[in-house]
């Protein structure tokens, strides 16, 4: 489990910031914004999902100490 | 250019309305009682506050004025703000928890107050408070400029703005000083509904008044403006540009002295595990808004000032009452954050210079009133330097981000680090601190985010520096690292 929560955690700082010249483009336009800008909006919507998704985990594992 | 004098009125209408439930919120003595009420609400506050208080914090006049001239003048590198919140939220879901449950049981007020009790170093915690402040002014002045901006395009020729823009910043201190963080935890309520219902309606219909649709407004800047729709791949500000900001500004987001008090506000930690996996949805109006610069870029005269291109957009699209909605959302975007900025630098001062240097013995109620007070010294401070010296503040502006995030390694590392050593820790961040400076002064950061060049420094210094002292470090021990550690 740990390595999900490891690839959760990474994955949309690796698309976020290191895959950005791949997608520097404006073409396709892809429900009204460039691929670029799409993208982004993208990871805007993925990213809390993945967070949640490091939550539910660390919850079904026993929740958080503190 | 002469004012609008419907929108005036609608402005002041609103913004006078907001201050009074600043005032409001304070009904209650005990929202003043002591420091740990004032300044962080007795930690009571729940996860539905939580989002407001951060929100107000982050979502501010400058991000709204800001962006969109950023677009304006140099197309979507202004982009580089949705991964920058975006990426904070993940790094804080970690971290948040583990700072604000050390932070209740020990009653710090500061992130400098963490430092003290981490590495029992007042030197240490003097410099991370005064980096705090000494950031966090030119901020507020940030705020400053948004509202002398938005009252000039309301009320040039009817009022004198300057003293308007006094008088907003005053009633702000005052019912700050009042009612403390509940101040802006409920003005923050309003001036978020209004900045999501104000920024969608301009979202949606200013391309429809100019491009006849969205999908118009993109096909026109793709046809006409390509160059603003990718990121440069040559020049100072290209990729490399864009991922090393984006990175340091989440890294830095929460080590803001104002977010802190935001966060240590939270009634428990799960609220701020929700609100790290919430929050990021905020970003979405944020992101759309900064497609308006790119807008008025096509619309506005190309030799309009980028700092007034939304606002003047704004004046050139609507009537009356829409632009008075829109400039009042605008100036409250501004006049709250202000607030609870304001909040984050006094506790700063009161704590963490007050108290730690020039009187230890003080009693809590004395610190609850030096704290209050000092509300007063740090709005003061930002209305002199920003309405008199204006042009010596913009280098620390530009400074702010990357000089906070050199507070990271710090901050955030010790809290999993147990062996990290105050000497690695300090001498790091000190090594950050120059190389911004010296960066800043020469002007070339080889395309990389200037704070990004800090933080690589300050990591690489306190990497190499650590082994020589971590077995001092090791056989260290105090309450906060117990805390931390012994579980």
């Amino acid at each position: 489990m740990k390595i999900v929560i490891f690839l959760l955690a990474v994955i949309p700082f690796v698309a976020q910031l290191l895959m950005i010249p791949l997608v520097n483009h404006i073409n396709p336009i892809i429900m009204g914004f460039p691929l670029f800008h799409f993208w982004l909006l993208i990871w805007m919507i993925l990213t809390p999902i993945f967070t949640f998704g490091i939550y539910l985990i660390q919850k079904s594992n026993g929740g958080f100490k503190e | 250019m002469k004012g609008n004098f419907t929108a005036l009125i609608i402005t002041t209408v609103i913004v006078l309305a907001v201050i009074f439930i600043g005032f409001l919120a304070g009904r209650n003595k005990s929202s003043r009682s002591s420091v740990e009420e004032w300044s962080v609400g007795g930690r009571r506050l729940g996860a539905f506050f939580i989002w407001f208080l951060i929100g107000a914090d982050i979502y501010t006049a400058y991000t709204f004025l800001g962006l969109t001239s950023t677009a304006f003048k140099g197309g979507s590198i202004a982009f580089f703000a949705t991964p920058y919140v975006i990426l904070a939220y993940p790094i804080a879901y970690f971290f948040l928890p583990k700072i604000w449950s050390v932070a209740k049981e020990h009653h710090f007020m500061t992130l400098a107050d963490y430092i003290k009790g981490r590495f029992d170093s007042k030197l240490f915690s003097t410099l991370i408070a005064i980096d705090g402040v000494l950031m966090l002014i030119p901020y507020i002045d940030l705020q400053l400029s948004g509202i002398l901006d938005t009252v000039t395009f309301a009320g040039t020729g009817y009022v004198n703005v300057t003293f308007v823009v006094i008088v907003s910043f005053l009633l702000v201190a005052f019912y700050t000083f009042f009612s403390g963080i509940k101040a802006p935890t409920y003005t923050a309520i309003i001036k978020d509904i209004l900045v999501w219902i104000i920024m969608l309606i301009l979202v949606v219909s200013l391309p429809i008044i100019h491009f006849h649709s969205w999908i118009g407004m993109i096909h026109t800047a793709a046809h006409k403006v390509p160059q603003l729709l990718t990121l440069p791949t040559t020049g100072p500000k290209g990729i490399p540009w864009f991922s090393s900001a984006a990175f340091i500004s989440a890294l830095a987001l929460f080590m803001w002295p104002h977010t802190a008090t935001g966060v240590f506000s939270s009634r428990d930690a799960n609220s701020l595990r929700k609100n790290s996996i919430v929050l990021p949805f905020y970003n979405i109006v944020l992101m759309l808004v900064t497609f308006l610069g790119i807008a008025a870029f096509l619309v506005i005269p190309s030799d309009t000032n980028p700092r007034v291109a939304f606002l003047t957009l704004i004046h050139n699209s609507y009537g009356g009452v829409m632009q008075g909605l829109a400039y009042s959302t605008i100036a409250l975007a501004s006049l709250v954050p202000c607030s609870i900025m304001a909040i984050g630098a006094s506790n700063l001062f009161a704590n963490n210079i007050y108290r730690d240097l020039i009187n230890p013995k003080a009693s809590s109620g004395r610190l609850t009133i030096v704290t209050r007070y000092m509300v007063f010294v740090v709005i003061g401070m930002a209305l002199l330097f920003g309405l008199l010296f204006p042009s010596a503040l913009i280098s620390l502006q530009l400074m702010g981000v990357s000089g906070i995030v050199q507070t990271f390694p710090a901050i955030v590392f010790s809290l999993y680090w147990r062996n990290l050593s105050k000497e690695a820790a300090l001498t790091g961040f000190i090594a950050g601190m120059l190389t911004i400076f010296y960066v800043y002064s020469t002007g070339n950061s080889y395309g990389f985010y200037e704070g990004f060049l800090g933080l690589v420094v300050n990591i690489i210094i306190l990497l190499i520096l650590n082994p020589m002292f971590s077995s001092k470090a090791k056989n260290r021990s105090n309450d906060v690292m117990k805390t931390l550690f012994s579980k």
